[in-house]
């Protein structure tokens, strides 16, 4: 592992977070222990991780709060003063407004789209791992999801499988867990609208008992989107 | 003390014994060892004894004939030399299956009590705070449920309608807003042992 290919792969946040299979994790290690750039960024990581569980398990501290506030008990009905309740009304009234003349209906008008059958586009990746095949591409509407037909190769060492889609830029978009019984067919993803066109790679592992993870394949793709 | 450089001038003080070279090779690996062991062993005892042990055989080794010439292999070398550590104290202690267990990591600030460690800590606990008020209510929550919450972070993640990929950049950014201040701290302790020696 080096450093590009750790600060690309967001490696020091997966590590963080405990994603890292134990293989993946020792060659972090490995790497972070001779990298000052990667050690800085766990050990910061790590700082602000456990400052934060500090401070989500206690309530406010009194410093962000406003100094008045701090000074004079309110009692019970201090709520109700007029400094307060006219504006909590005023705001709560633009609320009540904003939801009625623009959330609702957008939340009826997207409740009626996911309930109405609609054609996805689609590509299909069986066949894009061979070499020397054209790559193939899918036209998607911005803001539109679309599907991803892939052909797993399983094999009986992998307990489960992952897939992960690479954006032109290099960055991983989303991860997916496919549990072996479903690669016994072609398995379709549905992919969430992507905002950038280009060239798109889903890198499909295997992932053994022990944990470690073997990649079986890169499978690349054109998206074009249009308006 | 980040500021130094693991280099053949480095490697060569840490060989001879200059203590202020010793005394940062120490301190600086010491902490990744304890972020390397968090997720492997429960007990603070046992993680103090490796470090220990794992410092003993380095030095061990750099002092003998056959010592390390290779600067830049020098932080693989400890690396390597902790894992052996470690994988003698599972054997010793037969429990290898039970003692990993990524979910139960503890991440507690460091509990030192000399007053520029406390008032360090204060201000960096200021500082998320302010990083926590200027993310979304919902952000929050998510962070929250991840850090402080028995769930698993999959199942968090949906609860929120977010992937794990939301979850790892709201981190990065976090962090990114975090470390100027963190690194501001690290120079500040190192000056204060400094001023400790001196005086």
């Amino acid at each position: 592992m080096n450093h590009d290919e750790a600060t690309r792969l967001m490696i020091s946040e997966k590590y963080l977070l405990g994603e890292l299979t134990p293989n993946q994790r020792e060659q972090f290690e490995e790497h972070f222990f001779g990298c000052e750039d990667c050690a800085m960024d766990v050990r910061a990581g790590h700082a602000f991780i456990a400052h934060t569980k500090a401070a989500l398990s206690e309530p406010t501290p009194a410093t962000t709060m406003p100094a008045d506030s701090r000074s004079r008990p309110a009692g019970w009905f201090g709520w109700l003063r007029p400094a307060l309740v006219v504006p909590t009304f005023a705001v709560l009234l633009a609320i009540v407004g904003y939801q009625n003349l623009v959330s609702v209906p957008k939340l009826q008008q997207a409740a009626a789209t996911a309930a109405t059958p609609r054609i996805l586009a689609s590509v299909s990746l069986l066949n894009s791992n061979a070499r020397g095949e054209t790559l193939p591409t899918v036209a998607v509407r911005q803001g539109e999801p679309f599907l991803l037909f892939v052909d797993v190769a399983a094999e009986s060492k992998y307990q489960s499988y992952v897939a992960d889609l690479v954006s032109p830029a290099g960055t991983s978009q989303w991860s997916l867990s496919i549990p072996s019984e479903n690669t016994k067919d072609t398995i379709s993803i549905r992919v969430p609208a992507q905002t950038q066109a280009g060239t798109y790679t889903l890198v499909v592992r295997g992932q053994g008992d022990s944990g470690s993870s073997v990649e079986l394949g890169r499978y690349r793709f054109d998206l074009q989107l249009h308006n | 003390m980040q500021f130094h450089a693991f280099d053949a001038p480095y490697l060569e003080r840490l060989c001879s014994g200059d203590f202020p070279t010793e005394e940062h090779f120490v301190r600086y690996f010491s902490e990744l060892i304890r972020l390397k062991l968090r997720s492997r062993v429960r007990s603070p005892q046992a993680i103090e004894d490796i470090r220990q042990e794992t410092f003993a055989r380095v030095f061990a080794t750099l002092r003998s004939p056959e010592r390390l010439r290779q600067p830049e292999r020098l932080g693989a070398f400890v690396n390597s030399v902790c894992n052996n550590v470690l994988r003698e104290f599972y054997r010793s202690s037969q429990r290898d299956n039970s003692i990993e267990d990524d979910d139960q990591t503890e991440s507690l600030p460091d509990t030192t009590s000399d007053v520029l460690t406390i008032l360090t800590r204060k201000e960096m606990g200021e500082r998320v705070w302010l990083i926590l008020e200027d993310l979304s209510e919902r952000d929050r929550r998510l962070l929250r449920e991840i850090f402080l919450e028995e769930r698993s972070k999959d199942a968090v993640c949906e609860g929120f309608g977010v992937d794990r990929n939301y979850l790892r950049v709201l981190l990065h950014r976090a962090k990114l807003s975090f470390k100027s201040l963190y690194l501001k701290s690290l120079g500040s302790k190192v000056r204060g042992a400094a001023a400790d020696q001196e005086g």
